[in-house]
């Protein structure tokens, strides 16, 4: 049988999937310019890794799975560089959120809402979790990134971030409670 | 019997939403589990945190910004490939 010769078109995968690539970056990491810089080095990582790509993986799925790697390197170094950053004293803000018996304090209780399935709900509700996630404070924010906008499981982010698992378990609940109300306020304002 | 249940069966808030978190991953005991949903059968506030964190843990994965990148970016990294093409 004939080998199959896979053309590949590093210009076309620019322009088709260049701005996607881009626009999933910027929310994760927060700043224009790194998230450009990431767009880059992910085409020059595909450039140098062009002899390796077998066309297993769409074009897409394969930038996609670079951008990731990116982006969680980019977690890595920014922990080493701010290893100073000490753990907020969490256990002492859970107090606003329940009361001594543990219950949900009276201002905090989730209200009835929810999003429908529709396009326009779901981009609505994509929209106030972007702008909520830039509220966490660093620490916070980094574990939520990682945990639910890049989907890592808490293994893996304890040994990106350099956090023990008991840390990880506090800062998540922290920022899934936050997230929450945030979300919440800006959902029924609306 | 029954208040030995309540002291250690029963769950707070606090602790059922902790325990959420780790249900998610698949990172709770059969005992957690049987807690867990125990006490969101009985909280309807715990039974909506749930219900919406979920809806915000699947809907976050798709978060994207809006705009484009720069001009000069886009530039940059046509040339960059133009560079290493041959």
């Amino acid at each position: 049988m004939e080998k199959q010769v896979i053309k590949a078109d590093p210009k076309k995968w620019f322009a088709l999937y260049g701005t996607l690539l881009y626009q999933h970056a910027l929310p994760r990491v927060n700043d224009v310019e790194i998230a450009e810089d990431l767009v880059q080095e992910t085409f020059l990582s595909a450039l140098k890794g062009l002899d390796g790509y077998k066309g297993e993986a769409s074009e897409k799925n394969w930038l996609f799975t670079i951008l990731k790697n990116k982006i969680v390197d980019f977690y890595r170094k920014k922990a080493t560089e701010q290893s100073f950053m000490s753990m907020p004293d969490l256990r002492a803000a859970e107090n606003d959120w329940f009361d001594k018996e543990g219950n949900w304090a009276e201002n905090r209780m989730p209200k009835d809402w929810h999003a429908s399935d529709n396009p326009t709900e779901r981009k609505e509700i994509q929209k106030i979790i972007n702008s909520c996630k830039d509220h966490l404070k660093a620490l916070q924010q980094h574990v939520f990134t990682l945990k639910y906008l890049e989907d890592l499981e808490s293994e893996e982010i304890c040994k990106v971030l350099n956090i023990s698992p008991s840390n990880y378990w506090v800062l998540i609940h922290r920022a899934r409670l936050q997230m929450r109300d945030c979300v919440e306020h800006y959902w029924l304002k609306n | 019997m029954k208040r030995f249940m309540m002291k250690y069966l029963m769950l707070n808030c606090k602790e059922a939403t902790i325990l959420m978190a780790k249900k998610e991953e698949g990172k709770l005991s059969i005992l957690g589990k049987m807690q867990l949903s125990m006490h969101t059968s009985m909280c309807s506030f715990c039974k909506k945190f749930e219900q919406q964190t979920k809806q915000i843990s699947k809907e976050s994965k798709h978060v994207h910004a809006e705009e484009s990148m720069s001009a000069v970016a886009n530039d940059r990294i046509i040339k960059m490939i133009d560079e290493h093409s041959f």
